[in-house]
């Protein structure tokens, strides 16, 4: 009996507490969404900072969060293809199927690596560019801004607050943009100069203006072979390139050896942002840039 | 003559002048290469839905006479073509998706699954119509390609069929409104001979005859890496007379994946126990089995699995079968699997070895967990 009272107090009290309901894939875009949401908005990321975003267990707890989300932000171009399919299917939720309740934060973005032919005999590519944009703030600024349109479409109410939170956090973020980007072109070209584990770097090497010499991963979603794994040394060799540079959920035992071998150094960028921890896309994308700064200028 | 010329091109110095800069090296590469698509295209929604193609095939060496129970198990000592699965995927409107599952083989083609499922029915529910296989346990809602063995499970096969338990017809389900994941089906097909049970084959001659089903199904998270899937089904196939016979399922899938691991480490316990009580002249028939499986995914590209089964029929004695297997996944897309097996039968203990590669093109949509 008390409990139905107190299942009936939550009916009663839910619509006069109601947060817009969020679920991110990405916890950098529960983080984004987070700070152009504010007080008005309730955040889940379903994916960890820690875990490749490419092989995700689709959970039927997530089914039950987008079961009960007014928006549902995606990265796009495929990288959630593995998992996401079947859950916004089986939500039972109109409003995670079509806009503006489906964000897909690639459509905000000018988007790299996009192919004209493509197939799987290349690896596992992704057709409509580069996934892999969240490192990027100029990108984190134009999703931040779509976010903050869809916000308003399904909350009217608070849509100026959200248009003024993203407008904050553009500025923000084109300053951390821009200032990073000078501190790294005072580097001398020599060390503006990397290796890739996957092919995941191409926004972070645009905003830093950073040149790749060499990917450890033949090819995208293919782990090195011994074979590769010499090329790879022998371009760092030839080049004096000594940093590698990974995302913390790709093996960790190739690289290692490759940088002891050449004296250099792995860095390793987590996922995204320590979205459960409390950490805000600002300060993570702050935090992968100092890592790679401190790599580069040692 | 031709791939001489290519090979001598190929070979000529010039392509490899050291005196040539990097810069001008890069300039001349890009002069042959394709011209790039500009960086700025969309990527075109496509309203074409999902295609893709699964091929499985498989050798098989058994010791032995064979007495595999699934539809697209090897059945004998040399090559097999399990399936080629093509299915298509795709959101009809704004209120349906449509899905096939089509399976071609050396006997003909097979509408495996076909249906449409509602995208926007209030209160938490879900509507299928068409051709869909029924939800009785884990395993038989999984195709094929998505199992963790090459055969299918002994009990699966003598108590829903070769080809599991499949039907036309329509089925409903809630998603429960509680803070976990709780899920309710009931559906009603038509039974098939040949898909369900010897006793559908009777059934058959009859007429239509409706075989109901209804599945309790929970989840349980207990944290970022560990979970836990429960199931329960009920079925009331059709029997002798036009009387009804019963068959209950339980199924628990525990998995354990450590979301900050590097190399996709993984494991996974999967259990199923079924049982069936046929009214027959005189006793009611029951037949019984279960088994249970260990998965895992020890590396980035390899899996180690072990099986074994139990089944009791009515009419036949025990069996046991254990299997283990070793799988080495090319790439997401690709597998080959060694499997080893032991069925021990009353008469007969048969030792087997299966090699089955299986490879996929397209779209496939993602699997259930």
């Amino acid at each position: 009996m008390r409990l139905l009272a107190s299942l009936l107090a939550l009916l009663v009290a839910g619509p006069a507490l109601a947060r817009v309901k969020v679920v991110a894939t990405l916890p950098d875009l529960a983080a984004l969404a987070a700070a152009v949401g504010g007080d008005a908005v309730e955040v889940t990321a379903l994916v960890a900072p820690t875990q490749d975003p490419h092989y995700v267990d689709p959970r039927p707890s997530y089914v039950l969060a987008l079961s009960q989300a007014d928006l549902l932000v995606v990265n796009g171009l495929e990288l959630e293809a593995a998992w996401l399919g079947p859950l916004r299917l089986q939500a039972r939720n109109p409003r995670v199927l079509a806009e503006p309740g489906y964000v897909d934060a690639s459509t905000a973005v000018h988007r790299l690596g996009a192919t004209a032919t493509v197939d799987r005999s290349q690896g596992d590519i992704h057709p409509g560019g580069n996934p892999h944009f969240t490192h990027d703030p100029r990108a984190g600024a134009a999703i931040a801004a779509l976010i903050a349109q869809r916000l308003a479409a399904v909350d009217p109410p608070h849509a100026a607050e959200y248009a003024q939170r993203a407008e904050a956090l553009r500025g923000r973020l084109d300053t951390l943009a821009k200032a990073t980007r000078a501190r790294f072109a005072a580097l001398s070209a020599d060390q503006r100069r990397v290796v890739a584990y996957h092919e995941s770097l191409a926004y972070l090497l645009d905003w830093l203006d950073l040149t790749r010499v060499a990917t450890v991963e033949p090819k995208p979603g293919i782990p090195p072979d011994p074979a590769q794994t010499s090329r790879v040394l022998q371009a760092m060799k030839s080049t004096g390139v000594r940093v590698i540079v990974q995302e913390v959920y790709y093996p960790a035992r190739i690289p290692d050896t490759l940088a002891r071998l050449v004296g250099g150094s792995v860095v390793r960028l987590p996922g995204g942002a320590a979205f459960a921890d409390g950490e805000t896309y600002e300060a993570h994308v702050a935090a992968i840039a100092e890592a790679l700064y401190a790599a580069l200028a040692r | 003559m031709r791939w001489f010329w290519t090979l001598l091109v190929a070979a000529h110095p010039a392509w490899a002048q050291p005196a040539l800069t990097p810069e001008e090296q890069a300039a001349l590469a890009a002069a042959f290469a394709e011209p790039a698509a500009p960086p700025a295209a969309p990527a075109a929604p496509s309203a074409n839905p999902d295609i893709a193609l699964i091929l499985d095939v498989a050798a098989a060496w058994f010791d032995g006479e064979p007495a595999q129970l699934g539809g697209h198990d090897p059945q004998e000592t040399g090559f097999t073509f399990q399936q080629l699965e093509l299915t298509l995927q795709h959101a009809v409107d704004p209120y349906l998706a449509l899905q096939a599952n089509i399976v071609f083989h050396p006997e003909g083609v097979e509408v495996e699954e076909a249906f449409a499922t509602t995208l926007a029915l209030p209160g938490g529910l879900q509507a299928r119509a068409g051709r869909f296989l029924n939800r009785v346990g884990r395993q038989n809602t999984q195709h094929p390609h998505a199992w963790a063995f090459v055969d299918q499970p002994l009990v699966l096969g003598a108590l829903l069929g070769g080809e599991g338990s499949a039907g036309v017809g329509v089925e409903a389900s809630w998603l429960a409104p509680l803070p976990w994941y709780l899920v309710l089906y009931a559906s009603v097909t038509g039974a098939e001979a040949g898909h369900d049970h010897e006793a559908a084959a009777e059934a058959e001659a009859e007429g239509f005859e409706a075989l109901p089903t209804a599945r309790l199904e929970q989840f349980f998270p207990f944290n970022d890496d560990w979970s836990l899937s429960l199931g329960a089904s009920a079925q009331l196939p059709p029997a002798h007379d036009g009387d009804r016979g019963q068959l209950y399922a339980a199924d628990a899938y525990l998995r354990w994946r450590p979301v900050a691991s590097t190399s996709r480490l993984a494991l996974s316990w999967q259990t199923e126990a079924l049982v069936r009580r046929l009214p027959e002249e005189g006793p009611t028939h029951e037949d019984r089995g279960l088994y249970t499986q260990l998965v895992l995914d020890f590396a980035e590209r390899w899996q180690v699995g072990g099986r074994t089964e139990w089944l009791d029929e009515a009419e036949g004695d025990a069996r046991r079968r254990h299997s283990a297997q070793v799988s080495f996944f090319p790439s997401h897309f690709s597998r080959l699997r060694l499997q080893l097996g032991l069925d021990e039968r009353t008469d007969d203990v048969v030792p087997s070895a299966f090699l089955a590669l299986e490879t996929l093109i397209g779209a496939h949509g993602a699997h259930g967990f």
